[in-house]
């Protein structure tokens, strides 16, 4: 059986004024692929910002790879390392698309020429070949996305957090994430969390579906066994 | 603006920084000197006059030094003796002067020089002070027709002339006929130039103003107790000049006064005993005679100097 | 009255042509003392202005009303502060700095600070929130992250650094009070100007005027194009 990745026990926080989330119990595995479902207003970027070590709940504990959370600051750069979040609607750096690729891994040390190699692959995956010296702001919105994407998987990190990543996204781009989280999960060094609201992404992802309404849990489902 | 910079290739624009930063090094290195620093207070009327800048180049060169020259009113300049932000003090008003020694202020007041005022007006001279016998006599002409007269109204040597000749005169001026500015002699000059009034004015910002800047004429001076009808009166005894000092006269006598040692351990003591020595002596002294201002002399120097 | 516009422009192409000694130096002790002043104005602002942008601290409001009010301050008012400090009779008066070059860095550096940091509040204030939570993610540290956010702001940051040079290239309150304007040594630009008017020396002060702008929209100019050179 796979080690625990998350544990999550009493869990409350708010989104501005809002009780955001108020999630009781859930654990996640080490290497699974988890979609997140639930309607506009329901929670799910609360939820993944705390779970990106973003945001400090009000209340309740986090267990990560089995150690509990403290949310010192130093703790959660720390952790930050292995968590990384996609945003709904990504920010990109000004510059040039391979500043942006390789920010992830030039935050960790990383060497030049290292680098160089990590940024054409990440391209790659995501269809951008030969665009690392686009100015980055300038990109269309399809093109923006891709290159977040492609930063977020230069990171190589252990958790990917994917906030709504088909929600925007024409048939060609969403063809390619679902590629990209597909491969992803297969490989099995990674646990995905992908929310969305759409439900069937859930079932032809094979992933397992964790139902949020208002803020709570509301079932989830193994999607396979479904 | 970002099309003019595209049509400049990338090299030119690093020059054009490199330039710019050049420039900028070379303004922050500006040499903030290092030399000793003798920090005089003055009156305004005496910069204005020009003639510090005759005056002091040939002593910083001697002394290896520079005089900063702070200029203010009167008041302000012996009040920066008191607080000891200056190391000498150079003003014309001997009553205050005798005060910021006895106070322990200063030290070693010394006789400089001398120039006078005198009082200006319109050319038709309506209160008829051509007239006059005197400064307070003049006084009280003005008074008496209620003519226009503007005063300096602040903390400086003329407008504490003005205060003595009225008190003299036993007149305290109020009315609409008495405006009081509030400003430095330059400004008022102008004003009473253009409202046709009549004003007390130190004869050397005066002759700076007469070519050109201003019509009024000298209606009454004090230069006829010696017989020498307005040209020079210079060469006086310092008794002479005294006798017409204060509410007597027009005569206008110039004090050098370092700032106590005692008081203030950090003034540059030694390097003002130098400068006052400098100005009393023959060299400085030669200097002040022979400053003109548009061929007309400013300051005089005492006899027997 | 154009009599006195031509005059005055004559008079400032002689003294720039005949590189006027007195003239160069008010101009380079402007420059000189401006810019030392934008540099530790933005020294203190850009932080400040960060720290209110980003932090939460009870009473954010209140510190925010206090910026905004002190863009406003009188320059007389400043320089009384500092001359009061920096007297001889004051705390600060053994350092004797009064009517030195560095007394009006002081009090100018004062006056660029809120300025700068109401820019700097501002630029962030109205930047994209993700910025910060999308460099934390990606790995950075707090000071990493908040560095990226500078870089992001930069050109807010140049208008900032503009706003505080104006404001201090154009103010004579302070170099008067505190400087004593002393011929080639405290005379800047402007106090030379309200000199050279209180002299009834319209002309030349209008002259001079003419010269300050000039040296003002030079410097705005190389701003502007090192901020654009170096956009990508």
């Amino acid at each position: 059986m796979s080690a625990e990745k998350y544990r999550l026990t009493s869990i409350r926080a708010s989104y501005g004024r809002n009780l955001g989330i108020a999630v009781d119990e859930l654990a996640l595995t080490a290497g699974g692929l988890y979609v997140l479902i639930g309607p506009n207003g329901s929670g799910k970027s609360t939820l993944l910002s705390v779970m990106a070590f973003l945001k400090k709940p009000e209340q309740g504990t986090i267990c990560f790879d089995g150690a509990q959370v403290n949310w010192t600051a130093r703790e959660c750069f720390l952790l930050r390392q292995h968590v990384t979040l996609l945003h709904q609607n990504p920010y990109l750096f000004s510059g040039s698309v391979s500043g942006n690729v390789a920010f992830g891994m030039v935050a960790r040390g990383a060497r030049r020429d290292t680098a160089r190699e990590v940024i054409r692959e990440s391209l790659a995956k995501v269809g951008l070949e030969g665009f690392e010296s686009r100015a980055a702001r300038k990109l269309s919105s399809g093109e923006s996305r891709r290159v977040a994407l492609a930063r977020a998987l230069a990171c190589e990190p252990e958790v990917l957090l994917l906030d709504e990543p088909f929600a925007h996204a024409d048939r060609a781009s969403a063809k390619l994430l679902e590629t990209v989280i597909l491969a992803l999960a297969a490989g099995g060094a990674t646990t995905l969390v992908i929310s969305s609201h759409d439900e069937r992404l859930g079932s032809r992802l094979g992933a397992t579906i964790i139902y949020l309404d208002e803020g709570k849990l509301d079932k989830i489902q193994d999607s396979r066994v479904m | 603006m970002a099309n003019v910079v595209k049509l400049l290739s990338v090299k030119r624009r690093e020059s054009l920084w490199i330039g710019f930063s050049a420039c900028v090094l070379a303004l922050v290195c500006h040499p903030l000197s290092a030399q000793t620093r003798l920090r005089m207070s003055t009156t305004t009327s005496t910069e204005n006059s020009g003639l510090l800048d005759v005056l002091l180049p040939p002593f910083e060169k001697q002394c290896n030094c520079k005089v900063d020259v702070i200029a203010v009113g009167t008041g302000k300049a012996l009040k920066l003796g008191e607080q000891g932000d200056v190391d000498v003090v150079l003003v014309h008003a001997r009553a205050l002067e005798d005060q910021f020694v006895a106070n322990g202020f200063g030290v070693d007041r010394r006789d400089v020089m001398y120039n006078d005022f005198v009082i200006i007006g319109p050319a038709s001279d309506p209160a008829e002070l051509n007239h006059a016998s005197s400064a307070v006599d003049a006084f009280q002409r003005i008074a008496g027709r209620q003519a226009l007269f503007i005063s300096r109204g602040d903390d400086s040597g003329t407008y504490q002339k003005e205060e003595e000749i009225w008190s003299a005169a036993k007149i305290n001026p109020v009315g609409s006929w008495y405006r009081s500015a509030g400003q430095g002699m330059g400004e008022v000059i102008m004003m009473a130039t253009e409202l046709r009034g009549y004003t007390l004015a130190d004869r050397g910002t005066y002759n700076a103003y007469r070519h050109g800047k201003t019509d009024l004429a000298i209606v009454y001076d004090d230069s006829h107790a010696f017989g020498r009808q307005g040209k020079s009166f210079s060469q006086l005894t310092v008794d002479q000049v005294t006798a017409l000092t204060g509410a007597n006269g027009l005569f206008n006598p110039y004090g050098v006064i370092a700032v106590n040692p005692k008081r203030f351990p950090y003034v540059h003591y030694d390097l003002a005993m130098k400068f006052i020595a400098y100005i009393t002596g023959t060299e400085g002294q030669q200097i002040i005679a022979n400053y003109r201002v548009q061929g007309d002399s400013v300051f005089f120097t005492y006899k027997g100097k | 009255m154009a009599d006195f516009f031509v005059q005055s422009f004559r008079m400032a192409m002689a003294l720039i042509f005949a590189r006027d000694k007195e003239v160069l130096s008010a101009v380079a002790i402007s420059l000189n003392v401006a810019m030392w002043s934008v540099a530790l104005g933005s020294v203190l602002g850009v932080p400040i202005g960060m720290l209110v942008a980003l932090g939460n601290f009870p009473g954010k409001g209140a510190v925010r009303l206090v910026l905004n009010s002190l863009m406003a301050m009188p320059t007389v008012v400043i320089g009384l502060l500092v001359y009061a400090f920096i007297s001889r009779q004051g705390p600060l008066g053994s350092l004797g700095l009064l009517f030195t070059p560095v007394a009006i860095i002081i009090g100018q550096s004062i006056l660029a600070t809120p300025v700068i940091g109401n820019y700097v509040l501002s630029t962030i204030q109205g930047v994209d929130e993700l910025i910060l939570p999308t460099a934390q993610t990606l790995g950075a540290s707090n000071l990493r992250s908040v560095w990226q956010l500078a870089r992001e702001v930069r050109f807010g940051l140049v208008a900032a650094i503009v706003a505080g040079f104006g404001r201090v290239i154009s103010e004579v309150g302070v170099a008067m009070m505190v400087g004593g304007n002393i011929r080639m040594y405290t005379r800047t630009m402007t106090t030379a100007i309200a000199l050279e008017t209180s002299k009834g020396e319209f002309a030349f002060g209008l002259a001079l005027g003419l010269i300050l702008i000039c040296v003002s929209l030079a410097v705005n100019l190389f701003l502007t194009i090192a901020q654009e050179s170096r956009r990508v």
